[in-house]
């Protein structure tokens, strides 16, 4: 090597000692676009804490234990809201595609905070209170929520396809948007079917 | 007579017919209350929270602060629930629950987000002092490094002795 090379060589990592120096400064000041996706999670978990022993086969009288999940992955503490709503097969469910939630009116509802990268669950227990049943309709009266009790007066015809009189608890995720000061459908619901037997 | 018994069944009406008024304006009246109540709950989380996300945003820790607001949002739900069943007086009940709280946390949300902006700033100022004199150490280093090393250079250069090969061939 000869002086030019010896010289390139200096200037180099000088250079890059430099900038090893000006790191903490520079990483203070140049903004790094983060490249992880940045979503919600939502969930319903089976009395025992897992994706399984979900109620179906649903009775009067009866408590049904299920758990209500949600996981925060936005990069910032976000404030969120969980609507649970009940409905039988020709109500209509949301669209997550179109960010249209469903126009049925909530039952019970939860909020919280949580903070980036972690999650909150609460329980969600429901029981029937009142139910009838004719030749081929049923018609739930009134139900509780977490010891809060609802008239729901709705009504199931008879699905003899899949033999039962089916309804759905289905929960939506909103979210609150600091920009339009309000909550917003986050395009998310999980729901879980209930065939009433008596 | 005639003139007085008209009048004596107006009056009995009105007598049974007021309460009746009466209690629809308490119901209205008690109805806007709980609206009124919980808007205000409303505009109190949210103030609390942007003031959380602004102390998050200097680097503070707010777990704590977002503990105390998930009470008073859970208060705000209840208070929710309570007037969509007609509960007014156990709505505005939940709700003044929520503002207390609400309050409480954006107060001390301000607090700490002003410590972790001054905070930030001093961590700044000497983030930028520390690199400058990094930088600084570097150049001057590199500099004298150089000089060394090429006077060393030159030194082996110039000390070396021609070689005289001879060319048998």
């Amino acid at each position: 090597m000869n002086l030019e090379d010896y010289r390139t060589l200096f200037a180099a990592t000088s250079l890059t000692l430099m900038l090893v120096a000006a790191a903490p400064t520079l990483s203070l000041v140049v903004p790094f676009t983060r490249s992880a996706e940045l979503f919600s999670e939502l969930w319903v978990l089976g009395s025992n804490h897992m994706a399984e022993n979900y109620p179906f086969n649903v009775r009067v009288g009866e408590q049904y234990p299920v758990f209500v999940g949600v996981g925060n992955h936005l990069g910032v503490s976000a404030y969120y809201m969980v609507y649970v709503k009940f409905r039988n097969q020709s109500q209509p469910l949301p669209d997550a595609q179109n960010s249209i939630p469903s126009p049925l009116p909530p039952l019970f509802e939860f909020r919280f905070l949580i903070m980036n990268g972690e999650s909150w669950e609460a329980p969600l227990t429901f029981t029937f209170l009142e139910a009838s049943r004719s030749e081929n309709s049923c018609l739930i009266r009134r139900m509780s929520i977490n010891d809060v009790v609802f008239s729901v007066d709705l009504s199931s015809t008879w699905d003899s396809e899949n033999k039962g009189f089916y309804y759905q608890l289905f929960l939506e995720l909103w979210l609150y948007d600091a920009t339009s000061r309000s909550f917003q459908f986050h395009d998310r619901f999980v729901g879980i079917w209930l065939n009433m037997t008596g | 007579m005639s003139v007085l018994k008209p009048f004596a069944i107006l009056l009995t009406l009105l007598v049974f017919v007021s309460p009746v008024f009466a209690f629809g304006d308490s119901a209205l009246s008690s109805e806007n209350v709980a609206a009124s109540a919980i808007s205000m709950a409303e505009e109190s989380v949210v103030s609390a929270y942007q003031t959380v996300l602004e102390a998050e945003a200097a680097g503070a820790n707010v777990s704590d602060l977002l503990a105390r607001l998930n009470v008073a949002v859970e208060d705000l739900a209840q208070a929710h629930i309570s007037y969509r069943l007609g509960d007014f007086d156990g709505a505005g009940r939940f709700a003044s629950l929520c503002i207390d709280v609400g309050e409480a946390v954006k107060i001390e949300a301000y607090k700490l987000r002003d410590l972790a902006v001054e905070g930030g700033r001093q961590r700044f100022w000497w983030t930028m002092v520390g690199s400058i004199i990094g930088v600084g150490a570097v150049v001057c280093g590199s500099f004298l490094g150089w000089r060394v090393f090429q006077r060393r250079y030159f030194q082996r250069v110039f000390g070396m002795k021609p070689e005289v090969v001879s060319d048998e061939s």
